[in-house]
């Protein structure tokens, strides 16, 4: 009798441990959904700091995880670049005879003086080899189902050595996101406010991004357009192309 | 009588020159080093007022009225009009001069690595006017109108590995409160008088600075230097109402109502008074004890000069008369010794680089004594006083004392 019991339970738990999915495929999925062969959007940074706020518009490129080439056309910023290469950023500026390339501590300033930092860009989307995952819970953001998932660290070389994030069951965007030092100090909090439908493909249209050592501060950034998988010149993702 | 006491003070000071020249040296000694100490602190503390004026608060202030309360935001955007300004400041009778600044801390990248610096943009032909601009170039030229040129603070040039003609980047916030860099060649090098402008500060023309911070026309402070014939303060009243008659809300401070800065004058110029004080009081028993000593060593002359009829009070007129003369000589030559040594040290200077290195302070790595005629009189005529009244002590004691008495002290 308890054989036969065992035995209805295994094979009822059998589809469960088939589909179960674990906290590395979430984030690996999540990182895909992002990532796009190519990319070409046009958005805004909106900064709200103590003196109020300040709107950057820029037109951006993206090709593959890592290469993206962001221009400014507010009038403030016109004519100011940024390029990221596998390993390196570089920002262009009218006025300057050479291209300020960002490493080290540099790169934890905000682009643009906004809660973005330049550190936020780098990096691959390969998070699922970088951190170890662990599923903590589930919870609604935005009226949908989301993973809570807490990314420790393997390496240095990541931005933040711990990560909890919101990943939405359903389109596996990341719809909200803690990010804190080693010693838990939360540094940094990032979350979608609205959700937006670009060219068929599901993607965040406004998130706020907080930095939390800024005090009075945070940053909206907006996706007025997007469009994957568009052809685009290689020269664009070239230090040349930059001058 | 006294004419004849006199005559034998004279005899005295002469029959025993070696004694009378030590007391006369120890007098002098000691009054040159007050005089020239005086003359240091008034250096320091007139350097003191002058960098501030020159470079931090001159003697009226004006900035945006909000500037002071998010200064440590570095709010760039917070800005006074500088035509509206000098509108109102050619109202006002008294001002000597006025320029307008604007600074900007600044990240500089050089072979992989993030260096800081703070950028001020000069109106060049008004800083001519306002203090002696030419002075603090050491190497190359001053920067020029519409260029982007700059003169950077030799020591931050050396820490920096840089020399004349290279090009630097500067990555800075704007009034946008967006950023933006600029290249600009280092056409000079300067050594500002103050350590902390010299191992962080660089300048460029005002126009660059203006553009590259997008904020044409404006400038972060305005600083005014007011003629003798009127006072801060009252000139920072007339402004502040011409001001506010144009309908500008500008916050204006005169210099000692920059609290910081001024407070820390007036607490620097404490502590040198009571170094000085000190000093002076070293040397005043110096005197005391050289004064005394002469006349108790001659105990057994007091003894045989009372054996020869010599009354108490005469004995006391002889050797007050003795100790004036020798101290009027003394503090003489040390005073003239000292006014000398100002002098000399007032143009070549007295060089603090390296002690000063590294030090956050308003005051010049190259001190220049000042001379203070009042201190310098006043120390001649204390010198001479407290040589008189050293020898009243022993003198009226040795008065007092029988010939027979006076000679056990052989």
């Amino acid at each position: 009798m308890k054989r036969i019991i065992l035995t209805i339970l295994a094979i009822i738990m059998l589809p469960i441990s088939i589909f179960a999915i674990s906290g590395e495929e979430i984030v690996r999925l999540a990182d895909e959904a992002q990532t796009f062969k190519t990319a070409k959007s046009s958005g805004e940074f909106q900064v709200t700091d103590r003196f109020g706020t300040k709107i950057t518009s820029f037109n951006s490129w993206a090709r593959g995880e890592s290469e993206s080439f962001i221009e400014f056309t507010s009038r403030a910023e016109r004519g100011q670049k940024i390029l990221r290469t596998k390993d390196e950023i570089y920002l262009y500026y009218p006025d300057a005879e050479e291209l300020i390339r960002m490493q080290g501590s540099a790169l934890r300033q905000g682009v643009l003086g906004s809660d973005i930092s330049y550190e936020d860009m780098t990096g691959g989307k390969d998070r699922a080899k970088q951190y170890t995952i662990e599923i903590t819970g589930e919870e609604k953001v935005l009226g949908r189902d989301c993973w809570i998932l807490k990314l420790t660290a393997k390496t240095r070389t990541v931005p933040y050595p711990k990560e909890i994030v919101w990943i939405d069951k359903k389109s596996y965007l990341v719809l909200k996101g803690e990010y804190y030092t080693k010693s838990d100090r939360l540094l940094k909090e990032m979350e979608v406010l609205e959700i937006g439908i670009f060219d068929n493909i599901e993607t965040a249209a406004r998130t706020r991004i907080s930095d939390t050592m800024k005090s009075d501060s945070e940053t909206v950034l907006v996706l007025k357009t997007f469009k994957a998988n568009v052809a685009l010149d290689n020269r664009i993702f070239s230090l040349e192309e930059l001058w | 009588m006294s004419f004849r006491i006199a005559k034998t003070a004279f005899k005295n000071i002469s029959r025993n020159m070696r004694r009378s020249i030590l007391s006369g040296t120890a007098i002098a000694v000691a009054s040159m080093s007050i005089v020239a100490l005086f003359a240091l602190i008034g250096g320091m503390s007139q350097d003191m007022k002058n960098n501030l004026r020159n470079f931090y608060t001159g003697d009226v202030r004006v900035r945006n009225k909000d500037y002071e309360e998010y200064e440590r935001f570095n709010p760039v955007h917070l800005t006074v009009n500088i035509n509206k300004a000098g509108e109102a400041i050619s109202k006002i009778d008294g001002i000597e001069s006025w320029v307008p600044r604007v600074s900007f801390p600044s990240s500089i990248y050089i072979d992989g690595s993030t260096f800081s610096a703070i950028g001020t943009g000069v109106d060049l032909e008004r800083e001519r006017n306002y203090f002696d601009l030419d002075s603090i170039v050491v190497a190359g030229r001053l920067p020029e109108r519409g260029k982007k040129e700059m003169i950077m603070g030799a020591v931050l040039a050396r820490n920096l590995h840089l020399e004349l003609g290279d090009k630097i980047t500067f990555q800075t916030m704007t009034a946008d409160r967006s950023t933006n860099a600029i290249t600009l060649k280092i056409t000079g090098l300067a050594a500002f008088p103050v350590a902390s402008l010299n191992s962080k500060y660089f300048w460029m023309p005002l126009d660059r600075a203006q553009d590259f911070l997008n904020m044409p026309g404006e400038a972060q402070e305005i600083l005014v230097k007011t003629s003798h014939n009127i006072k801060p303060l009252l000139a920072a009243e007339k402004l502040s109402a011409a001001l506010s008659s144009s309908g500008t809300e500008l916050e204006v401070k005169q210099l000692e109502d920059i609290s910081m800065m001024f407070g820390l004058i007036r607490m620097a110029e404490t502590v040198y008074n009571i170094i000085g004080i000190f000093f002076f009081l070293l040397g005043s028993t110096v005197i005391i004890n050289t004064t005394m000593m002469v006349i108790f060593e001659r105990m057994r002359e007091i003894g045989t000069l009372s054996a020869l009829g010599m009354h108490g009070r005469e004995l006391v007129k002889l050797f007050l008369l003795e100790g004036t003369f020798i101290s009027a000589i003394g503090a003489a030559v040390g005073v003239a010794a000292g006014i000398l040594l100002v002098a000399y040290l007032s143009k070549t200077g007295i060089d603090f680089t390296d002690a000063m290195s590294g030090m956050e302070f308003e005051m010049s790595s190259i001190l220049y004594p000042k001379l203070n005629a009042g201190k310098t009189i006043f120390v001649y005529f204390y010198a001479v006083a407290i040589a008189c009244l050293a020898t009243l002590i022993p003198s009226r004691k040795a008065s007092k004392i029988q010939p027979v008495e006076a000679l056990r002290y052989i």
